[in-house]
Parts: structure tokens; sequence; C-alpha cells
């Protein structure tokens, strides 16, 4: 089952200017990492229990509004362990995955960092993304949406390791060939 | 216009490459292809209850699936007779009645037209409503469980449609007791590629796996001497293909029913329910179907990869994916997570087998955009002259490698019979002419 599927209710508070830095900090370094194509260091940037997911969603009514992104036991785009996140970085690295071979140029803005400190001293943040993908001579893919990570403070550089990310985009039918970059 | 015998040579493995990209012929082809072919539009599960609905498409039509009061299940053109607005515009859900929102028309679960605004005033009481529904899809068939229609009310039964190719299809509808049940959703992308670049790969291509799919082994498995074992374990499989009435279906012999894909938690449950695998579909089909197939036009799947599809056709150089996992409807959740992530991750739009595939799709139909390349005979003649029909007591045209293009020229053929304008009779007379002589053939 996901660790999405029924979150604990928690206090929730405001964080402090201090930490909202270092959160955007992270998020930025992360981010810079994933545009520089240093997977293997991205990786290091989660902890041993991530999952990390995003799920489809369709179109419905207001009525039925709440049941358009997939539950945990729905369809998804990706549904990974930290295991198969290497796996990922691994085929990335062989030279052999032809949709990332030659590789992507991508540009990654994050922005509207929504920040809240839970109760087990975690860090639930929110923010907005838009990815840019450029391939090949003129094959260009954008994807959006939004992100929600949970954040744990660790002791050494930098600062956070990524316990869960849930990925949600905007569209329901993806105008891309495929999503082979992390987003 | 175009000469279909210019187009494609079937029997003689010859393509021009044109019939990926005229618009003209794209155009034909949603007329004498789409429209005259079953095509699949629901599977059961997706319509659990009364007024369930899922909105799909056959070809570039828009057509509503609805779930009646009496469970049986209807389809029609999600399209208002007035103006032609869509009378729904969720992809799915649970509905009473459908409300055309331009100016208020409004429809059953049947699609019959039951509701006209100010029908008194603006049409004087002088509309026959029962003539203004929207267009029926005349004729449906629920081959267990996989719900197909088609517009052509002269097209062969479904089963006739079929053939043989209902053999390899029950490797996937038939195998279990409780049948299936798809995972919530599909998983929808677009792709910059012909539709038969996908439907022929599914039908009959198992030589592309080693090249394209060189990468995704490496993030299935860790250890490279596995990998390796693995690798060259894979290689050196016999396998079969079948072709058949446009149909085609692909695949390595397997020793055992384990290890799948999906990994221990659903080998567990195969395990413990081999026999009633073995008694529904025998034992030699069980371990054999387990690869790439393709019912023509447009529905294909991968049975050992739990996954499936419909590649919408959206243009002549555009595709959309629509694609869903399938899981035994009463396998533990642990089996049934099992297979869901493991689908995903191999043959979803992120999944590490299936971008590389849309990437090679992507690059033919860019480089085809060239007057030289477009008219660049293109080779499909794997195996040519080198079947070994009647193999193993496999049903229909079956050679004894996965490694040809049979079926693709068999997907071919019933292409160019279609788009020659014959009619369906002509069409299975022509079948059954060369399945008689495929036969007398390997007599000889």
């Amino acid at each position: 089952m996901s660790n999405f599927a029924a979150p604990p209710p928690q206090r929730r508070t405001d964080v402090d200017l201090a930490t909202r830095y270092d959160i955007e900090r992270f998020l930025y370094l992360e981010a810079e990492l994933l545009d520089d194509q240093k997977f293997e260091d991205w990786l290091e940037l989660f902890d041993d229990d991530i999952h990390y997911w995003l799920p489809t969603r369709t179109t419905r009514t207001v009525r039925e509004r709440d049941l358009e992104i997939a539950g945990p036991d729905g369809a998804a785009f990706i549904d990974d362990d930290k295991a198969f996140l290497a796996g990922r970085v691994r085929r990335l690295a062989s030279g052999r995955s032809w949709s990332e071979e030659p590789p992507s140029r991508t540009r990654r803005l994050i922005t509207n960092i929504r920040p809240i400190r839970l109760e087990s001293g975690e860090f639930e943040v929110r923010v907005n993304f838009h990815v840019l993908r450029s391939r090949a001579e003129r094959h260009h893919d954008t994807f959006f949406g939004e992100r929600t990570d949970l954040l744990r403070r660790i002791p050494q550089e930098p600062g956070f390791h990524i316990a869960r990310r849930r990925i949600v985009l905007d569209t329901t039918t993806l105008l891309a060939p495929s999503i082979s970059i992390f987003l | 216009m175009f000469d279909v015998s210019e187009l494609v040579q079937p029997d003689q493995g010859l393509i021009n490459p044109s019939i990926y990209t005229d618009p003209e012929i794209y155009q034909a082809e949603l007329e004498r292809v789409f429209a005259r072919s079953w095509l699949f539009l629901a599977h059961d599960t997706q319509l659990p209850k009364p007024g369930s609905f899922v909105q799909t498409y056959m070809a570039e039509d828009p057509v509503l699936v609805v779930r009646q009061r009496d469970g049986s299940v209807k389809a029609f053109l999600n399209q208002c007779r007035h103006r032609g607005m869509r009378i729904c515009r969720a992809d799915e859900g649970v509905a009473r009645a459908f409300t055309c929102t331009y100016h208020g028309w409004g429809y059953n679960l049947a699609g019959e037209l039951v509701n006209v605004p100010m029908q008194d005033r603006a049409y004087h009481d002088d509309i026959d409503k029962a003539k203004w529904g929207p267009t029926r899809v005349p004729r449906l068939h629920n081959h267990k469980g996989f719900i197909f229609g088609t517009w052509d009310e002269s097209a062969p039964s479904f089963e006739d449609y079929l053939g043989d190719m209902v053999w390899y299809f029950d490797a996937l509808a038939d195998r279990y007791d409780a049948g299936l049940t798809l995972v919530p959703g599909a998983t929808k992308w677009v792709i910059d590629c012909n539709w038969k670049f996908a439907a022929e790969q599914f039908a009959s291509d198992m030589y592309h796996v080693p090249s394209s799919h060189a990468s995704a082994l490496v993030a299935l498995i860790e250890d490279p001497a596995i990998l390796a074992e693995f690798q060259a374990q894979s290689a050196a499989a016999p396998g079969r293909q079948y072709a058949g009435n446009g149909h085609g279906s692909g695949f390595a012999l397997r020793p055992d029913l384990v290890p799948t894909q999906a990994g221990p938690d659903f080998d567990a449950w195969v395990v413990a329910n081999r026999e009633q695998i073995y008694r529904r579909i025998g034992e030699q089909r069980a371990l054999a179907v387990n690869g790439h197939n393709t019912v023509f036009p447009n529905f294909s799947w991968l049975t050992i990869n739990n996954t499936m599809r419909v590649w919408h056709p959206r243009g002549p150089g555009q595709i959309e994916v629509w694609s869903w996992t399938y899981l035994p409807k009463d396998a533990d959740e642990r089996a049934k997570q099992a297979v869901r992530t493991s689908t995903i991750r191999t043959f979803s739009a992120a999944g590490v087998f299936e971008t590389d595939d849309g990437e090679n799709w992507t690059e033919i139909q860019q480089v085809l955009r060239g007057h030289q390349a477009r008219k660049t005979t293109f080779n499909a003649r794997m195996g040519l002259g080198h079947e070994r029909h009647g193999t193993d007591g496999m049903p229909g045209g079956v050679t004894d490698d996965m490694y040809t293009e049979m079926a693709a020229r068999g997907m071919y053929r019933r292409w160019a019979d279609l788009m020659s304008g014959l009619s369906w009779p002509e069409i299975t007379d022509r079948d059954e002419a060369r399945q008689q002589g495929e036969q007398e053939a390997h007599r000889a």
C-alpha cells in the first residue's frame, strides 16, 4: 500500500524564515543536480524508504471532482521505491537508454514554495513546478503541476532527505511521448 | 487518389512509407479500416454499476460506453444531433442522464433523446425525439469482459473477425476462474507517430527488443552477472509467431510460469493457482503465449507484462496511447500491488521499456518528412519464404520462430484488403483461400 493512503492527522505550524531559507536552498540544489544530470548525487537526496509517486488524473464533473487524481491502488505514471529509482539512474548511465541518449536538456522552475512543519518534526512542502525538456534537434516537451514532498532534517549537508514525493500534473493526457526525465 | 497495390505488397514484404504520412490515405483509413473493423471500447470492470460510463474513441470519433439499468452495455457517438456538441465532457463517472451543455438537449443512459428545452414554443411540439438521438454503435460484443464495437453492419461476427486469434487472446482473457480486473484509470499520452508503427510492433516485432530495450533490463537487474545470464537465456529461447486475419501474436516458449516480471509476491499467487490456469487454457498455451499481441487494427497487449492498450489515431502523424494494467480479479492485495507497480515501471509513459519505443517511432515519423525518405521502400521481408507452418498444434498460421515479420505482412494484407474497398465477404474469401494455400504448401 502507498504511504499516501492514510496520512496521520498532525498539528501543522508555519516555519521560521531561517528554515524556509534552508528548504528553498535544498529544493534549488535538487533542481540543479537534475538539470546538470548529476543523477547519482541526486539519488543521495532520498531516504531509503522513499515513495516517489506520480498518479494519473482524469477529467471529472464537479460532483466527482474528488475522484480526479488516481488513488494509491490506481493508475500512475511513476510509483517507485529507492531500489527502482536507483535502477532508473543506472539505466541513464548505461549509454543505451535511447529516450535519454543523447540526453535531453532540462530546465526546472520551482516556485510557490509552501513549507509546513509537522508535529513529527518533518516538513511537508508543496511547490509548483514547470519543467522544460528539449530533446534532439527540435523536440520540446513541457511538464507542469504540483509536487508535495515530505522532508526530514539530517545533520549533514545538504540538510534534508526527501522521504515522500507526490507529483500531480495538471494535464490528464500527457502531451509528450514519454517521461524519461525526473520531475 | 492512391493505388493500394503500389502502397504495400505484403507477399513481397514491401512497404511504401507514404502509408504512414499521407493525409489522404489517413482519411481513407478512418472510413475503410476503422469504421469497418471491430474496435476495443471498454472492459466490464470499467463500468461497475448502472449509469457507469466511460468516454472512449473509435478512431477519432468520441463514443460514450454506458452501463444500463438492466446490466447491459450500450454505446453511442458522444455528439448531440442539434449542433454536434459533446453530450458528455467527463472522461468517466456515474451519470443518471446526459445533457448537452450548448442548448440543453437531454439524453437517457441508452442515448435516447428525452428532453428538448422549450419543445412547445421553440419546436411547436413538432420534433420526433426518437429520430434525433445520437448515432448508436450498432453492434457490440462482449468477449469475456472485453467489450468491442463496430459501426459496420456487414462486418463478420466478432468470433469470425478474430478467427484463430481467439486462442491467443484467451491466453489473456480466459486465464483465471474469476476473470480479470483493470487497475482503475487509463494512462494516456501522445506520440507523434503513425498508428501502424505501434500496432505492427505489437503484432509482429520481437526483433526490436534486444536493441531498443537494451537498457531496460539494466534498470530491472542490478547484478551484471545475473543480467548477462538472463540476456543469454532470452536470446537462446525458442519462440513462435501467429498471423491471421490481420492479427498477430509472438512469444518465447518458457519452461515455467514463474518467475514473472512482477516478482515474488505475484509469483507466489501464480504458483498457488497454477492448476487453475492449466485447467482453463492448457499447460502448453499457458507457458507459451506470453508475448506481444495485436487484434487488428489497434488493440494490443503484452501477456506477461499485464499491459493492454489502444493506439487511437490522431492524424497521420500522431497517436494517443491509452493503456491499462490488468490483474487477476481474485488475486490477493500483495500480488495485485506487485503487478501494478511492475507494469507502471516497465510499460507506462515513464516505463523503462516503453519510453524507448516512443523514441523510435517519433524519429521515423520525423525522417518521413523528407521527399526521398517517403518514397524509399521499407523492408518487411524477415522470414519471408522460411515460414514453417503448423507447429505444435497451435491454431492458425504459426511459424517456428518469433523473429519473423509474418504477422506484420498479415497486418498489411488485411489493411490493403480493407483500403481497396473490398466487401467483407470478398475479404473473408481471400483469407480462406490464402490459409488453404498455406496449409497445402505446408503439406507439400
